[in-house]
This record gives structure tokens, C-alpha cells and sequence, in this order.
């Protein structure tokens, strides 16, 4: 009969309530803890503290060497960066950011000529008969000056007694198709500078 | 006669369960955390040092006769030499369609200079102006780097002795043309 099935339902119910109704938590914490331990030690195996720049798409190399912390250029087909401060715009006569290309459509292909890219610099920004950029220059003398100045200050010392030396070390991130010119370009000023190593940056390709 | 049955072994037990809500939370906090500070980049690099003049005159150098293991990367091949001619020149022309230098040949062919040479670890590389970036990288892995599957170079370890085997083809790559107008 309806009436008295409702009647026992809802006695069912008011008994259900009645429970301590609890969801069992166990196995979700095992996951989580999993997830956990899989991501702090994929953070630990990779100690690298570069990032990619904007818009620079970097080669891949097979080298195991995985590079420590120091000072970084970013060479992109559309700027030239100092720790992560632009410097300067490539083929911008007046040295401002160029106008966003216009994006294409959805689903459709960019044909970039595979051909090496032309990256020119104002003449204001070039001097040493266009191989030194100036910006470039001091900014690289001045991390080297701050560098040298911390280190006269900090108490370490050499077995001379002297302030530890300048490491010169200058970590170089390109995008895959800039030419060797601006590389060497950007070798050069940081020779002039004082940088003695080049730390040529790429992704590493697994195999 | 029975006894009445006994209150203890009846009596509900009170459920004993350890509060894991605060856990959880912490923990999703955590990979929260870690998943934003993670970097999935995995960048390696490759030194190279300023190229020095050195410090030994001309004809010193012309006595000594050092191997100066130079690779010449030009528009449509690549060549390996010395400018003491202590190895014949290789020229290695560059891969069909534009492909670029062709890496495995180059790699082949420093690989047999390294067995003659297996004290040397230094290669200037002379890039043209317009090679790009991958290429340079590409040219770098091939000079420094020995495969599984290259055949054995062996040094004799000053210390031990002991003939050991190399695991670096020239790990010192130097550009050459980077202080001059070449």
C-alpha cells in the first residue's frame, strides 16, 4: 500500500541520517601522497634555474651538462634581453618594440622560410666597427662592477687574502634561428667586458 | 538458571578514526605548490672560452707544430684541418636540399682524428656568419660528445698507468673567428 510505504520510507531515511555517514579518505591520501613524492623529486632532479625567454624557441643539444646559476642573455628574433631586461629591438629603426605580427587564423599553418633570420641593430647602438653593442656593454660592466664590489665586500677570500675573482661566466639563451652573426656579436661585447666563458644554453633532447 | 549476558562484550564500540581532512588539505596545498613552482624545462649547456693568442712566437710554433684541430664551417661544406697540416684536410660537403652540415659524417671523421690524437681536447670552430643556432649546437654535440656506439678511444692515465677510455670527443670548443672580421 503507498500510504504505509511512504511511511516506512521515511522512517528508513530518518534512520540513515541517524549514521555518522563518512567517506573513506585512506586511498585519496595515498594518491596524494604519490603525487606528492613524484613531483618533489622531479623538482629535485632538475636544478636548472633558467627559464625559456618569450618568444625564443631553443635548439636541442645531447650534452648531460646541466649549467649552474649566473648572469644570462636572451637573444630572440625580436629582442636582445639582459637578465630578463630588454635592451633592444632587432630591425626597429627608432628602437621601439615592433607592432604584433597579425595573428593567423586558427587551424592554418605558418610557412616560415627556413632560411637564416636578419637581425639588425641601429647604428646608435653599435660601435668597435659594429661588433660591440653598446647597451649590451653597460649593462654587462655594470653586473660585473656590482659582482666585483659584493665580492671586495663579502669575507671570502683567496689564500692571498684577496677578494674572490670575477667568474666571467655569461649564459647565452638563442633562439634556434639566429645567426652566428648576432651570436658573435654578443660574444664579443661580453669579451670586452670581461666575460671570459660562454655558457651556450639549449633544451635537452632526450633519447 | 542463565546469566544475564554480559553489557561489556555488547556495548557499541566508539569508532576511533584519525581526522584526515586537514591532511588531505595540506597536501593538496603542497602539489598546488609544487606544480607552480615546477619547471618543466630541462636546459643543459655548453662552455666555450674567449679564444687567447698564445703566448709562444711564430717559430716556436712552427717547431712545436700543434695539432689546432680547426673545423671551418662554410655555405656548402664543412672542413676539418690543421694549420700545421698534422692531418690531411677533410671536406664534407653539406646535406643534399639544405639540409645543413651533415653532423654524423662530421662526427665520423673527428672521431678518427681523435684516435690519432687521443691527448687532444680542444677545437676551434669557425662558423660562417649566417649558420643558425641549431646548426652551432648541432656542430658542438658532434665535436664534443663520444655516441655508445663510436669505437673506443683509449688514453693512457699518467698516474695508474692504465689505458682508460675517453667519454668526450674535444670538450673545449673554441670559436675562432669571434674576435677577428672573418
Amino acid at each position: 500500500m503507498p500510504h504505509f510505504r511512504s511511511i516506512r520510507n521515511r522512517r528508513a531515511r530518518k534512520r540513515l541520517d541517524g549514521r555518522n555517514m563518512e567517506l573513506n579518505l585512506t586511498s585519496m591520501m595515498d594518491i596524494l601522497v604519490i603525487i606528492l613524492v613524484f613531483l618533489l623529486k622531479s623538482q629535485a632532479s632538475n636544478t636548472s634555474v633558467f627559464i625559456g625567454a618569450e618568444g625564443a624557441e631553443m635548439p636541442y643539444s645531447r650534452t648531460p651538462d646541466v649549467p649552474p646559476d649566473s648572469l644570462h642573455v636572451a637573444v630572440t628574433r625580436e629582442y636582445l634581453a639582459f637578465q630578463d631586461q630588454k635592451l633592444l629591438y632587432f630591425n626597429s629603426p627608432t628602437g621601439a618594440p615592433p607592432a604584433p605580427a597579425p595573428k593567423a587564423p586558427p587551424g592554418t599553418k605558418s610557412h616560415e622560410p627556413e632560411e637564416p633570420l636578419k637581425l639588425e641593430i641601429r647604428k646608435e647602438d653599435l660601435d668597435d666597427g659594429g661588433r660591440r653593442i653598446t647597451p649590451l656593454y653597460d649593462a654587462l660592466v655594470q653586473a660585473r662592477e656590482k659582482s666585483e664590489l659584493l665580492r671586495a665586500k663579502s669575507g671570502a677570500r683567496t689564500d692571498q687574502g684577496e677578494p674572490l675573482p670575477f667568474d666571467g661566466i655569461l649564459a647565452i639563451q638563442a633562439d634556434k634561428r639566429v645567426p652566428y652573426d648576432m651570436l658573435r656579436r654578443v660574444m664579443y661585447t661580453a669579451a670586452v667586458a670581461g666575460y671570459k666563458t660562454y655558457r651556450l644554453l639549449a633544451m635537452k633532447k632526450e633519447e | 538458571m542463565f546469566r544475564r549476558p554480559s553489557k561489556r562484550r555488547r556495548s557499541a564500540h566508539a569508532e576511533v578514526g584519525i581526522n584526515l581532512v586537514p591532511m588531505l588539505d595540506t597536501l593538496v596545498t603542497l602539489i598546488a605548490f609544487s606544480l607552480f613552482s615546477m619547471t618543466f624545462l630541462s636546459v643543459v649547456s655548453m662552455d666555450s672560452q674567449v679564444p687567447v693568442n698564445s703566448a709562444a712566437s711564430f717559430k716556436d710554433r712552427m717547431d712545436q707544430r700543434p695539432l689546432q684541430l680547426t673545423m671551418s664551417e662554410g655555405f656548402d661544406a664543412t672542413t676539418i684541418w690543421s694549420p700545421f697540416e698534422r692531418i690531411s684536410k677533410v671536406t664534407v660537403p653539406h646535406l643534399e636540399g639544405g639540409g645543413g652540415p651533415d653532423v654524423l659524417r662530421i662526427h665520423s671523421e673527428l672521431v678518427k682524428v681523435k684516435q690519432k690524437f687521443p691527448k687532444e681536447r680542444q677545437l676551434v670552430i669557425v662558423p660562417s656568419s649566417t649558420t643558425p643556432y641549431d646548426t652551432l649546437v648541432a656542430l658542438m654535440d658532434a665535436a664534443r660528445l663520444l655516441d655508445n656506439t663510436d669505437p673506443p678511444v683509449f688514453q693512457k692515465n699518467e698516474q695508474t698507468g692504465v689505458n682508460q677510455a675517453e667519454n668526450m670527443l674535444f670538450p673545449e670548443v673554441v670559436f675562432g673567428n669571434l674576435l677577428g672580421d672573418t
